[in-house]
């Protein structure tokens, strides 16, 4: 009788004693080792679990069903400790043995095409000018400038009166005004926040304003009736040119990067004195000249300049006690010089061809 | 402004080679735009500012290398001799306005033989972009562009009187001017009238009867002074612009009247065979005397930052024409004549700055102890901007502009208009940011995409009994080909935005005003019982006209309001430790009972979370008349775990309520 017959059997008809016990346990033992060596297939080895470790006919549950519940009294620990250790070392072997099937099975697979592209959950794209806006704030927060808004509709006064543009001054021609009465017009710029923010502050100040402005031109590739501004400007006692220029500086170098040199020409507003331009070196160049800065290895980027002590005397502030300074410029002409942007039309036309670059 | 590099020489010895003295000019505020070699001549574009009218001419540029360099300036020459009869008995002159002209100098030439200009001049004139006329006419444009004294050249024998007289202009008066033009004139435009009327517009251009011609033998030089304002007012309200007018109305060199008069003279001789009379007639009431300016070292010193030496402040202000007094404190600077734009100490401040070099101050980053401050509502802006691209909107900006139609048609206000539109299509400020998105959707339409998803977040504009208010709006707008967008998608969007902002429950309903939406379609949304958006698919005839063939879906939220219930804080709430448990019912209930009606049914039953509908169909086995609603109900207890008996008991309740409510069957 096999040892697999006898398992059907109990130990009393098999006349067990411990040493028979312990000679079935090692038999059956063999059998498995020997039936192991011949499962190699992930169905084999399924096979043998099932033969081994079914819940109704497998062999080890016929032996604790027919060996070791009718187990006498004094045979049963030996019964029990055997059947334990048995089938402890078979459910490993077996789950060893299957997950190296299965991972066998899963590397013998062709796999999926990873190249195909999946299913696209798109995030919308940020604008240029806010993404211009977003980083010229962070880095003029970081220098302690609060943000300051003010309206788009402005008066003459803020616009120009109080910014010291003379009535009747060619100053005022080259603003190219949009009007919606005689007094009422479309702020030029964004400076008429600078005697707003005087008007509610007294220094010492430090404010970042950013906004729409409007001019009187016919729209083509670098003109835009409608643009955006960023206005920086810092009122205190001990304010000087040097503080303008170390302030221009990093905002060039953090803008644009810290090789990019800044260069102030004389010029020329009626409320800042002296004034001056600022130029970096062509970012496109690097300084040496080219098509895009016309040669000249410099890209004019904004307007700048001691505020005008003509100022403070709109807004109460004592000139022989305070200086500021204040710089602007246009937030389209930064995103078109740092993103290489063709035609400042493409700002205002909702493209997503467009937009979708700036994601 | 084009300046000839050997006509600079003239004047002055300009270093080589012209690339240098290109970037001095530049450094020093003259900004050279370009170099260039033409026909032989070395030109020179420079971009000059406003302030600067003494240095738009030959003279001028030299007189700023001779400032830059410290270099020797050589005046033109002015050579000529004068025949015995004095000029005054050929002339007079008389200053009527002394206010709006405070210099008036006459010089008469007379035998003048009518001529083309020599080659030389015309060469100098054409490369200036200054057509040559005669000899006449081109010697005041020479001197113009050599000195910037803007000239005149009367024919003397047609001038009434032989004689000037400076007044204001009648009203009704007329005066043809050199371009043909008869011209109405009035009290503010001041003229040059000769014993009977107005000949010339003064300081703008001269009159057509007393040009010169090709008869004129004797003439009359004017060289003047005229207020800046005035000559400004005529020329802005005639809207002539002439090289003349732009000059006097920056401020020309009241010292520079004479002497260009002379210049012209001894030009005419030389080159038209005049014969000059005696003397000038010079008509200057009162002298115009620069005054002196303060200048302390204390403030050079405040404003600039660091300490120049004095003798260098000297030597820059000497080199510019400035006369300096030392005082205790610093000086007295008397600006030159020809620096109108130099007044206060500032001013004087500036020109040491921009001599001295600005590349020559030190980089200072000031000291600063205060906070950064964000804008109000700046935040709940970057959340709501944020959102919409999670949700796939790229951001558009379209333009502030709107024309009146739309305007009419899309807005709740009526439009602030502007007085001079650029385009007449965009007349108004838009009061509704629809037509620019719709726009903005119609041209990625146009441009072969499927799909386009845009949001703006920008202002409208509205006047309210004489104030102006700039409302910020966001918008939102959804369509796709492939894709189709429905309003649920869009309810979906909105309601995400809404919900960055406080515990507020919104409630939906039937637009009040939905002109441009498809009715039963759309629905605007509530909080407090205010309307804080709108949103829907476009009216079916807004999308004909512009031919979208698939859904439009807009959405418009009123920023103003929805800023008002704040930012949403977040504040823990502790985790549910009991499973929460559901149930689905199938319903069928009659046509036109709306969900929140169910919802609001139900009402606020014990442990129930929430219900949400699951499917909606009609048709097939649904009878006319009635819909089917898969409702789901969801309970959890804080507590303890549910029962199977409870949540039973719970599930008839909301049965029952439906049933006895809507008579509502369940399937």
């Amino acid at each position: 009788m096999s040892v697999t017959e006898q398992t059907a059997q109990s130990l009393v008809d098999l006349g067990a004693d411990a040493a028979l016990v312990e000679k079935l346990y090692a038999e059956l033992g063999e059998l498995f080792d020997g039936e192991l060596a011949q499962a190699a297939s992930a169905e084999q080895v399924r096979a043998l679990r099932d033969r081994w470790l079914g819940r109704k006919q497998g062999l080890l549950t016929a032996t604790n069903d027919s060996w070791l519940k009718t187990a006498p009294r004094d045979l049963k620990p030996a019964v029990g400790r055997l059947q334990n250790k048995l089938k402890a070392r078979v459910e490993e072997i077996v789950e060893q043995r299957g997950r190296a099937a299965a991972a066998a099975v899963v590397r013998a697979e062709p796999g999926i095409d990873i190249t195909l592209p999946g299913p696209e959950r798109v995030i919308g794209a940020r604008h240029p000018v806010r993404i211009v806006r977003e980083e010229i704030e962070h880095i003029f927060r970081g220098l302690g400038y609060s943000v300051f808004d003010g309206p788009e509709i402005e008066s003459d006064y803020y616009n120009f009166e109080a910014l010291n543009f003379p009535d009747n001054h060619p100053a005022r021609d080259a603003m190219d005004t949009i009007f919606l009465t005689k007094t009422m017009l479309l702020r030029t710029h964004t400076s008429p926040c600078q005697i707003r923010a005087m008007e509610k502050t007294r220094p010492p100040l430090r404010y970042v304003v950013f906004g729409k402005c409007y001019r009187h031109d016919a729209p083509d590739a670098t003109h835009s009736p409608m643009f955006h501004q960023f206005e920086a400007f810092a009122v205190d006692e001990n304010i000087s040119f040097c503080d303008l220029k170390g302030t221009l500086e990093h905002f060039t170098r953090q803008f644009f990067g810290a090789s990019v040199r800044a260069r102030f020409r004389p010029s020329f507003f009626p409320f800042t004195e002296p004034s001056a331009e600022v130029d970096i070196s062509c970012i496109f160049c690097d300084g040496r000249g080219c098509r895009k800065c016309k040669q000249s290895g410099y890209i004019e980027i904004l307007g700048s300049g001691m505020i005008d002590p003509a100022l403070y005397g709109y807004v109460n502030y004592d000139p022989e006690r305070y200086s500021g300074f204040a710089f602007g410029c246009g937030l389209e002409r930064l995103a078109i010089l740092k993103y290489g942007v063709e035609d400042i039309q493409l700002f205002f036309q909702g493209d997503a061809r467009f937009l979708r670059q700036f994601r | 402004m084009r300046i000839l590099l050997s006509w600079v020489k003239e004047f002055v010895d300009a270093p080589e080679p012209a690339g240098e003295l290109a970037r001095a000019l530049t450094k020093a505020g003259l900004t050279v735009e370009s170099v260039a070699e033409e026909r032989g001549e070395t030109v020179l574009e420079i971009e000059l500012n406003t302030n600067r009218p003494d240095a738009m001419n030959h003279f001028g540029v030299a007189r700023e290398v001779a400032a830059i360099y410290g270099r020797e300036l050589r005046r033109p020459k002015v050579e000529f001799r004068e025949a015995a009869k004095p000029a005054g008995e050929s002339a007079a002159i008389e200053i009527a306005d002394a206010a709006l002209c405070a210099r008036y100098v006459g010089r008469v030439a007379a035998d003048v033989k009518i001529a083309p200009s020599p080659d030389w001049m015309r060469r100098r004139l054409e490369q200036c972009e200054i057509r040559a006329i005669n000899n006449v006419a081109d010697v005041t444009n020479y001197v113009l562009l050599e000195i910037g004294q803007p000239t005149h050249a009367f024919d003397l024998d047609t001038l009434g009187g032989a004689r000037i007289v400076v007044r204001r202009a009648a009203a009704g008066e007329r005066l043809t001017t050199l371009d043909g033009v008869a011209r109405a004139l009035d009290r503010e435009s001041l003229v040059i009238a000769d014993a009977k009327r107005a000949v010339a517009l003064a300081g703008v251009m001269g009159g057509a009867e007393t040009e010169i011609s090709a008869r004129t033998r004797n003439v009359l030089i004017e060289s003047a002074w005229f207020d800046p304002a005035s000559i400004r007012r005529t020329a802005r309200r005639l809207n002539l612009h002439t090289e003349a007018s732009h000059r006097f109305e920056r401020g020309a060199d009241v010292e520079a009247a004479p002497w260009a008069a002379d210049r012209i003279a001894g030009l005419l001789e030389q080159l038209a065979g005049a014969t000059v009379l005696a003397g000038r007639i010079d008509c200057y009431p009162s002298e115009r005397r620069r005054t002196a300016i303060p200048l302390r070292a204390s403030s050079l010193r405040r404003h600039l930052g660091i300490e120049i030496p004095p003798d260098e402040v000297e030597r820059i202000l000497e080199a510019l024409g400035f006369r300096l007094d030392p005082r205790e404190a610093g000086w007295e600077a008397i600006p030159p004549t020809w620096r109108l734009d130099v007044e206060r100490e500032i001013d004087v401040i500036e020109e040491v700055a921009r001599l001295y070099g600005y590349d020559r101050f030190p980089s200072r980053l000031p000291a600063w102890s205060g906070g950064a401050e964000a804008a109000p509502n700046a935040r709940a802006e970057q959340r709501l901007a944020e959102a919409a691209r999670s949700l796939g909107y790229d951001e558009a900006i379209t333009y502030s502009f709107i024309g009146s139609a739309e305007a009419g048609r899309f807005g709740s206000w009526p439009a602030v208009a502007v007085r001079n539109p650029v385009s007449e299509l965009q007349d108004v400020l838009r009061n509704s940011a629809v037509p620019g998105l719709l726009r903005a959707v119609e041209w990625n339409l146009n441009r072969g995409q499927n799909e386009a998803r845009l949001f703006e977040i920008g202002r409208l504009y509205r006047a309210e009994g004489g104030t102006f208010s700039e409302p910020p709006v966001m918008a939102l707008a959804a369509t796709g080909r492939a894709k189709l967008v429905d309003f649920f998608h869009l309810k979906a969007d909105v309601t995400s935005l809404l919900n960055l902002f406080a515990g507020q429950t919104f409630h939906v309903e039937q637009p009040t005003d939905s002109a441009y939406y498809r009715a039963g379609h759309s629905a605007q949304i509530l909080a407090d019982g205010v309307v804080i958006a709108r949103f829907g698919e476009i009216h079916p005839e807004l999308a004909a006209e512009r031919k979208f063939r698939h859904p439009v879906l807009l959405a418009e939220i009123w920023l103003d309001r929805l800023y008002r219930l704040g930012l949403r804080q977040p504040s823990f709430r502790p985790l549910p430790r009991m499973p929460a448990v559901d149930r689905d019912f199938s319903l069928l209930l009659p046509e036109g009972t709306p969900f929140e009606r169910i919802v609001e049914a139900a009402g606020r039953p014990p442990h129930l979370v929430r219900l949400e509908p699951v499917e909606i169909f009609r048709g097939e086995q649904v009878p006319e008349g009635k819909y089917s609603l898969l409702l789901r109900a969801v309970w959890q207890r804080e507590d303890a775990t549910l029962t199977d008996e409870e949540v039973n008991g719970y599930a008839r309740e909301i049965v029952e309520t439906l049933k006895r409510e809507f008579g509502a069957e369940q399937r």
